[in-house]
C-alpha cells in the first residue's frame, strides 16, 4: 500500500465537492472500507487521498415513506439491513441476501454503498498479472483457471459480480440517487451496472466527482414476496459461485409480476427478461418453474472450469421462483 | 545414575530408523490398568489457557525489541528463472532501509541442511526468494521492495506431475538429469506375486484418485526475531523444535551452540512444515547478526502459502484384486506424490495399503516428481492422510464390487499382525472400535430409505454414511530428558526442551509431574521452548511429545519424591514408606493422619532444592506399537447444487491411556475438521500455463468455519498400552485426521450411488460426478 493522506466529509455536498476539486485519480471515497483497502493492500489503486464519508451521518438511514418505498441511506451497514425488522417483514429478500455475505464482522463494517461498488474477486485481477480489466491486453481467466468465473459473454473481461445484495436490489426494481457537481440524478440500480468496456474497465457507471447516496426500493405490487438463494464452496464466509434473487406477485393464482435475477454468471447481476415474459401470466407449477429455469440459462457458454454453473444457475432460478411463489421452501 | 549407550527403533511419520541414545538410571514401572492416579487421567483446563485468550500470551508476531528493524522478501513472479541481474541502489538509499541483501552480496549464505544458497541464481518456483529488504518499518521496506530492478531469463518450466516425468519435460531444476525425487525413486516394494495375486482374484478393482496439495495455513506463519548482543544470538521462532532452531541457526551462522539461544513460548500453529527454523528464521539472524540489531522477518499469508510447504499433491492408482467370500487377494498400488522443486522425501503414500489389512500379494510402487512449485513438508500425518482416503476409498468400490457391506469387507480382512516387518502388534482394538462406532453411527441403517431419502425419492437431498479406518504410530521414543526441581516452599519446577505448539504440551505434562510429586496442578510450573534453560527434547511431531517427553518428566519427579521422601523421613524420623505425599501434604500411612505440608518439612532446611533427572527409555523390541482407529462420517448430499454437508463423525481411536480428556478431545476436534477441509474444500489451484498458484491467500484456499464443523463424537477407549512407554500413552495428534477424507468420500459415494474419484468434493466436483453416466 501507498502512503495517502486522510481528509473527512461531514456530509453529501462537502463529498462531492473534495471529490470535484481533486485531481484525476487524486481522490477516492472511504466508507467501510472493507473492499477499497484491500484493493490498495494489493496495490490495484493507490489513491493520493482518502476522503472518508463515515462522518456523513446524514447517509446513514433506513426509511419506508407513506407511498411504501424503502430509501436506504448508502452508508447503511449490512448489518443494519440484516437487522431491521420492517424490511425483514415487507421485503425479506433484502435481508435474506445480506445473510449470508463474508461474516458478522464485515458486515458490520461494509455499508450499502459500498457493497454495489466493489470491484471483482478474480483471482487475475486481485493478482499480479496485469490483464484486460487492470489495462493490459489479455483476460488470464478466459483460457486459465476460471471455476469461479462468468458463463455469459459480455466482455473481454470472464469476472463476476460478488454482490450478494446487487441481484436482490435489482429483482426489486432499485433506484440509485447520485449527486454530483451538478446536483442529484436518478438511475435504476439495472443501469448503473454495466459490463466493462475498453474506455471503462469497471462494472458500474458512476462519475469520479460524484457520490452514491441512497438506494431506493419501489413499493413492490400487493402480495409480492421475494427469495434469494446463494451456494458457497463452504457454509459461510464465501463469495457466491451463484446466486439467485426472485420476487414474484400473484394475482388469482397467476403470476402477475415476476424478476428473476442470477449472479454469479456474468460480469454484473443478470436480470432474466425472457424467464419474466415466459411467467408473465401463468400459473406457477413445477413442470412450468423447470422450464423457466432451462430458458434462464440459455445461451450460457461455460469456460473450461466452470460447466458446473450451468446446471447450478438453472436449479437455483428453479428452486429461487418456486419459493418466492411460496411452492418450497 | 550410570549412563548407558543403547541402540533403539523409531518410528517417525512411516519411516523406521536406528537411534544410539544415552540411558541413565532406570524408568519407573508403567502405570498399568490398575494404576491409581488421581491427576493424570482428569478433565484439567490448559494451565495456560489464561495468557492465550486474555491476548498476554507473546507470540513470534508480537515480539517487539528496542531498535528492532523489519524484513520484508521480495520474491519471484516466475515458475522458473535465472536472475540475471539485480540494482538495489534506488532502494538501498530509500528511507529507512539498513539493508538489501542479494544473490550479489549474500550469495555465499547457504541452508546449512542443503547447502542451496538462500539468495538462488536459478529460482525453480514462483515464491523463491529474490531479495531481503532490512528496513525501520515494514512500510519502508514493502516500498523499498518496489524500488529494486531483476532482470530474470524466465526458463521452461512443468507443473503437472505426470508430465514432469515424461523423458522430454523441461528440467524443474536444470542440473538434474530429470525431474524424479532421487536416484532412489521410483521405488517399489513387493511381498508375494502380485500377477498371481490378480489371477486368483474373482474380482477386481482398478481406481485412480487424485488428492490435491492441502496448505497448513498455520494462523501464526513462518519466520522469527533474531537478537545479536555480541554474545548470544537470540532467536524467537515459530518453530515445532526448538533444539533444531538452535542447530541450524548456529550452522547458518558458523556459531556455536552455546552462543545461540531459541524460543518458542506460545504457538500460533504447527503441522510438521515447522521443524526448524526455516529459512526466514535464519535471513532473520543472519540479517540480525551482520547488523547488530534486532531483526524480524514474519512471512506473508502469501509467502506462506507459496513458499513453506503443503500436502503433496497425489496420483493413486490401485489395481486390488479379491475372492468371491471378500478375501482380499492383491494389492497393487503405483502412487505419484508432487514433492515441488525442492522436495526432498517421500511421503508415506503407501504405507496403509502395505500394511491396514490382511493380503498376502502386494506391490507398491513410490514416484515423486518435482515440478515447478514451492517445496511440500510435512504437513499432519504426510502422505497417510491422503493414501488412507485413496486405499479406503479404492477398497469400498471394492466391497461394492462383491456386493458386500464395507464394514465386513473390513473385518474379513483384519490383519492381526504387521505383515511388511512380520512381528506382532503390542495391541490391536480396531475390532472392538469398529464395532463401538458402528453401533453409534447406526452402520445397520445405512441403506434405509428414509435415511436414504430425508425429503422422500423426489427431494433433492441424499444422505450416506462411510467409514474408513486408522493406522499410525506415535509410541514416542528417546532421547528425551527432563529435570524436576522442588522449590524450598513446596512447589516444583519441570525442566523441558520440549515446545507446546498448541496441542496442551504443558498441561499434561505438569499433570504427569503433579501426579508423581503429591503436588496440586496449580504448584508446578513447566519450563520449555527455551534452550537456554531447558534439557533436551526432541521436535514436536509425529504425535510423539507426550509419549517421549512424559515419560522423561514422570521419571524426574520420581527420583525427586524419592529424594522428598528421604528429606521428610529423616527430618520426622519415620520410614519412608511409612510417609505418603498428596496434594502437597504428607501424610502417615498408618494413622492417614497429616505430619505437615511438603513445605513445612523443606522449610525446615536451609535453602535446600531438590533437583532430579530423568530420561526416556529405549523402545520395546519384537512388536511394533501402533494406534488403530475408525471413523464413520454421515452426510447428506443435495444433488441439485453439489453441497455436501457433513452431518455427524463418529470417533473411536486407541490412543492408549488419556492424560487429559479436554486436551484429548481438542486433538480428535481438530484433527477431523482440519480433514474435513482436506475432503471438502482445500486445494491450492496452480494455473498450469503461467506456472503461478492463484489461491495463495485465505479467501480463495479455503478452510472450514464453524459452520462447516459437524456433530463430532469421539469415542474414548481410554486404556494404557503398557508396550508404549511408562505412561501407557500413544499420540492423537495425527490419528484424527488420517481416517477423516476417506470416510467422508466414502459417505459421499454412498449418499451418490456413485464413486468419486478425487478430492476435494466441492459442489462443481460432485455437480460434475452427478452429470456423469457411470454408477457405482
Amino acid at each position: 500500500m501507498k502512503a495517502f493522506d486522510h481528509v473527512t466529509a461531514a456530509s453529501t455536498r462537502e463529498a462531492v465537492e473534495l471529490l470535484s476539486s481533486a485531481a484525476p485519480d487524486g481522490a477516492r471515497l472511504i466508507a467501510g472500507g472493507t473492499d477499497l483497502l484491500t484493493l490498495m493492500k494489493a496495490d490495484l489503486i493507490a489513491p493520493p487521498r482518502l476522503i472518508d464519508l463515515k462522518p456523513a451521518s446524514e447517509l446513514r438511514y433506513l426509511r419506508f415513506d407513506d407511498a411504501g418505498a424503502l430509501h436506504i441511506g448508502a452508508l447503511t451497514t449490512l448489518a443494519d439491513l440484516e437487522r431491521h425488522p420492517e424490511v425483514a417483514q415487507r421485503l425479506p429478500v433484502l435481508p435474506q441476501s445480506v445473510r449470508d455475505a463474508a461474516t458478522p464482522q464485515l458486515r458490520a463494517l461494509a455499508t450499502v454503498g459500498g457493497n454495489l461498488l466493489q470491484r471483482p474477486r478474480c483471482w487475475y485481477y486481485r493478482g499480479d498479472a496485469l490483464c484486460w480489466l487492470k489495462g493490459g491486453s489479455a483476460c488470464f481467466a478466459r483460457d486459465g483457471q476460471n471455476k469461479y468465473h462468468a458463463i455469459l459473454d459480455h466482455s473481454p473481461c470472464v469476472a463476476v459480480h460478488p454482490s450478494d445484495l446487487a441481484p436482490a436490489l435489482l429483482a426489486l426494481d432499485a433506484e440509485l440517487v447520485i449527486h454530483g457537481p451538478g446536483g442529484a440524478r436518478v438511475l435504476p440500480v439495472e443501469s448503473f451496472f454495466a459490463a466493462p468496456t475498453d474506455q471503462e474497465r469497471v462494472e458500474y457507471r458512476l462519475a469520479a466527482d460524484e457520490v452514491l447516496a441512497e438506494i431506493t426500493v419501489p413499493r413492490q405490487p400487493e402480495g409480492a414476496r421475494g427469495a434469494y438463494l446463494k451456494v458457497m464452496d463452504r457454509q459461510a464466509w464465501a463469495f457466491a459461485l451463484v446466486s439467485a434473487a426472485a420476487q414474484v406477485a400473484l394475482r388469482d393464482g397467476r403470476i402477475e409480476h415476476v424478476r428473476l435475477v442470477l449472479g454469479g454468471v456474468a460480469n454484473v447481476p443478470q436480470r432474466i427478461r425472457a424467464v419474466e415474459d415466459l411467467l408473465t401470466g401463468q400459473e406457477l407449477t413445477p413442470k412450468l418453474a423447470e422450464q423457466a429455469a432451462e430458458r434462464a440459462v440459455a445461451g450460457a457458454k461455460p469456460l473450461a472450469h466452470n460447466a458446473y454453473k450451468v446446471p447450478l444457475a438453472r436449479e437455483l432460478a428453479r428452486r429461487a421462483l418456486l419459493a418466492a411463489t411460496g411452492l418450497m421452501v | 545414575m550410570p549412563i548407558r549407550i543403547i541402540t533403539t527403533h523409531l518410528e517417525f511419520e512411516g519411516q523406521v530408523s536406528e537411534q544410539r541414545v544415552v540411558i541413565e538410571g532406570d524408568e519407573p514401572p508403567v502405570w498399568g490398568p490398575d494404576a491409581a492416579l488421581s491427576i493424570v487421567g482428569t478433565p484439567q483446563p490448559r494451565v495456560d489457557g489464561r495468557e492465550r485468550v486474555s491476548g498476554v500470551a507473546e507470540y513470534t508476531y508480537d515480539v517487539r525489541l528496542p531498535g528492532m528493524l523489519i524484513a520484508v522478501g521480495l520474491r519471484s513472479p516466475h515458475p522458473h528463472a535465472r536472475v540475471t541481474r539485480i540494482d538495489a541502489t534506488r532502494a538501498e538509499v530509500a528511507p529507512g532501509v539498513r539493508a538489501v541483501y542479494t544473490r550479489f552480496n549474500a550469495g555465499d549464505f547457504l541452508h546449512p541442511d542443503n547447502e542451496r544458497p538462500f539468495f538462488g541464481e536459478e529460482l525453480p518456483y514462483a515464491g523463491d526468494l529474490v531479495a531481503l529488504v532490512v528496513a525501520e518499518s515494514r512500510a519502508q521496506a514493502s516500498d523499498a521492495c518496489a524500488l529494486i530492478a531483476v532482470d530474470y531469463e524466465p526458463l521452461p518450466f512443468v507443473i503437472d506431475p505426470e508430465a514432469a516425468l515424461q523423458p522430454d519435460a523441461p528440467h524443474v531444476i536444470l542440473t538434474r538429469e530429470n525431474n524424479g525425487l532421487s536416484d532412489e525413486y521410483p521405488k517399489t516394494y513387493e511381498r508375494g506375486d502380485i500377477t498371481r495375486g490378480l489371477a486368483e482374484a474373482d474380482v477386481t478393482v482398478e481406481v485412480r484418485f487424485e488428492t490435491p496439495a492441502a496448505l497448513h495455513n498455520s494462523l501464526e506463519t513462518h519466520g522469527a526475531t533474531a537478537q545479536w548482543d555480541g554474545r548470544t544470538l537470540t532467536i524467537w521462532t515459530s518453530t515445532q523444535d526448538v533444539y533444531g532452531s538452535r542447530r541450524q541457526v548456529a550452522s547458518a551462522l558458523g556459531l556455536m551452540h552455546n552462543q545461540v539461544r531459541a524460543i518458542k513460548q506460545y504457538m500460533g500453529g504447527g503441522f510438521g512444515s515447522k521443524f526448524g527454523t526455516h529459512s526466514s528464521g535464519m535471513l532473520a539472524a543472519y540479517a540480525a547478526y551482520k547488523l547488530g540489531r534486532p531483526v524480524q522477518y514474519m512471512l506473508s499469508r502469501e509467502e506462506e502459502n507459496l513458499c513453506t510447504g503443503h500436502r503433496s499433491p497425489t496420483i493413486q492408482t490401485y489395481h486390488l484384486g479379491a475372492k468371491r467370500d471378500g478375501t482380499i487377494t492383491a494389492i497393487d498400488l503405483h502412487a505419484i506424490a508432487n514433492v515441488g522443486a525442492t522436495g526432498g522425501w517421500f511421503p508415506p503414500v503407501s504405507m496403509v495399503a502395505k500394511e491396514m489389512y490382511q493380503c498376502p500379494n502386494v506391490r507398491t510402487v513410490d514416484e515423486g516428481a518435482r515440478t515447478n512449485l514451492g517445496p511440500f513438508a510435512a504437513f499432519r500425518a504426510p502422505g497417510v492422510v491422503e493414501g488412507t482416503a485413496g486405499f479406503e476409498v479404492a477398497l469400498d468400490r471394492l466391497a461394492a464390487a462383491l456386493n458386500m457391506d464395507p464394514l465386513e469387507f473390513r473385518r474379513k480382512n483384519y490383519a492381526p499382525e504387521h505383515q511388511a516387518m512380520e512381528r506382532p502388534y503390542a495391541r490391536k482394538l480396531l475390532l472392538e472400535a469398529y464395532d463401538l462406532a458402528a453401533e453409534r453411527i447406526g452402520w445397520a441403517t445405512r441403506d434405509a430409505e428414509e435415511r436414504r431419502y430425508p425429503l422422500g425419492r423426489d427431494g433433492h437431498l441424499r444422505r450416506g454414511v462411510g467409514m474408513a479406518s486408522q493406522m499410525w504410530g506415535g509410541d514416542g521414543g528417546p532421547p528425551a530428558q527432563a529435570i524436576a526441581k522442588l522449590l524450598p516452599d513446596g512447589t516444583a519446577v519441570i525442566l523441558t526442551g520440549t515446545q507446546d505448539i498448541g496441542t496442551g504440551t504443558r498441561t499434561v505434562l505438569a499433570q504427569i509431574a503433579a501426579e508423581e510429586l503429591g503436588l496440586p496442578l496449580e504448584h508446578v510450573r513447566v519450563e520449555l521452548g527455551d534452550t537456554e534453560f531447558g534439557v533436551f527434547s526432541p521436535g514436536s511431531g509425529g504425535s510423539m511429545t507426550l509419549s517421549s517427553v512424559g515419560p522423561a518428566v514422570r521419571m524426574a519427579a520420581v527420583e525427586a519424591r524419592k529424594e522428598l521422601l528421604e528429606v521428610i523421613s529423616q527430618l520426622a524420623e519415620a520410614p519412608t514408606d511409612a510417609i505418603e505425599l498428596r496434594q502437597g501434604a504428607v501424610f502417615s500411612r498408618e494413622t492417614g493422619k497429616e505430619m505437615g505440608t511438603i513445605a513445612s518439612f523443606l522449610d525446615q532446611l536451609d535453602g535446600h532444592e531438590i533437583t532430579a533427572k530423568g530420561m526416556r527409555g529405549p523402545n520395546a523390541e519384537g512388536m511394533t506399537v501402533r494406534t488403530f482407529g475408525v471413523q464413520f462420517a454421515e452426510v447428506e448430499v443435495d444433488v441439485g447444487t453439489g453441497e455436501v454437508r457433513v452431518l455427524r463423525v463418529v470417533a473411536c481411536h486407541d490412543c492408549g491411556r488419556i492424560v487429559n480428556p479436554l486436551t484429548f478431545s481438542s486433538q480428535i476436534e481438530g484433527g477431523i475438521i482440519q480433514g474435513l477441509g482436506f475432503a471438502l474444500m482445500e486445494q491450492r489451484i496452480v494455473d498450469d500455463r503461467l506456472g503461478i498458484p492463484v489461491n495463495a491467500n485465505l479467501e480463495n484456499y479455503k478452510v472450514p468455519t464453524i459452520r462447516d464443523v459437524p456433530e463430532i463424537e469421539i469415542i474414548p477407549l481410554d486404556r494404557p498400552n503398557i508396550h508404549a512407554n511408562t505412561l501407557g500413552t500413544l499420540g492423537a495428534g495425527e490419528p484424527p485426521i488420517i481416517p477423516t477424507p476417506g470416510a467422508i468420500a466414502n459417505a459421499v459415494a454412498h449418499a451418490l450411488g456413485r464413486p468419486v474419484d478425487a478430492l476435494p468434493l466441492t459442489p462443481d466436483r460432485v455437480l460434475k460426478l452427478l452429470n456423469q453416466e457411470a454408477t457405482v
